[in-house]
């Protein structure tokens, strides 16, 4: 599976008493991963909305491996599962770029409602055409071999 | 053969979601598939849209036509049975 990636730095108030990143933050982290990745093709929470969508986030899944601590600079990885129903589950991970350990890894699902509220049970077509350069964008390279 | 729609369904129901602890005896014919009973999830329901179409070739567009539907196994079946017709 192909990540697109993008970087922060923990910040001050992002470190527990502890010294450590509060476990909550990661899904802040998470999502600067993904806007990144969907900002790559206007697939942002403004351009659902525009198309009539709107996607909630109904599962949050994550393990926690390594602590992060203050000023470190953490690579985010941001992945998304091809569909095989009506949600957009997408896959995570935060690196440490210092030692290259992997921090934390988790997924998120999100669903799709029209903006009456009803929940779509099928990706629609115009949605469906938006996401099929991301798919392409996020496979593996066929190998050389 | 209604009965025997209905009981298919059920094992359909288990062995989508996977449910593990669950028999179509556990399932009530009337009894509502969300919020309560099985305690099915939004997640759920589009499982079950995805093996309904596959195997039953009916189509359930969206939520709004999903509270019928899903309202029991027994609301299911009926759905199923006029699409056949």
């Amino acid at each position: 599976m192909k990540y697109d990636e993008t970087e922060l730095r923990v910040r001050f108030n992002e470190v527990d008493s502890w010294g450590m990143v509060w476990h909550g933050h990661y899904t802040a982290w998470f999502e600067v991963g993904r806007m990144a990745l969907l900002r790559k093709f206007r697939l942002l929470p403004q351009d659902f909305a525009q198309m009539g969508y709107l996607a909630p986030v109904v599962e949050l899944k994550c393990s926690f491996k390594e602590p992060a601590r203050l000023d470190e600079e953490i690579l985010l990885r941001t992945s998304i599962r091809k569909p095989t129903k009506a949600a957009l589950t997408f896959i995570f991970q935060a690196w440490r770029k210092k030692d290259g350990k992997l921090l934390a890894s988790g997924e998120e699902t999100q669903v799709l409602l029209a903006r009456d509220g009803r929940m779509l049970y099928y990706l629609p077509p115009d949605l469906k055409e938006r996401l099929t350069p991301l798919f392409a964008y996020l496979e593996e390279p066929e190998s050389a071999a | 053969m209604a009965e025997d729609l209905v009981l298919e369904l059920k094992r359909l129901i288990i062995d989508t979601l996977k449910l593990e602890d669950i028999t179509p005896e556990d399932i009530e014919d009337e009894g509502p598939l969300f919020g309560g009973g099985l305690g099915l999830d939004s997640i759920d329901a589009l499982e079950l849209v995805v093996a309904l179409e596959k195997k039953y070739k009916v189509f359930i567009p969206d939520s709004e036509v999903g509270k019928k539907v899903f309202r029991s196994v027994k609301a299911l079946a009926e759905f199923v049975k006029a699409q056949r017709a």
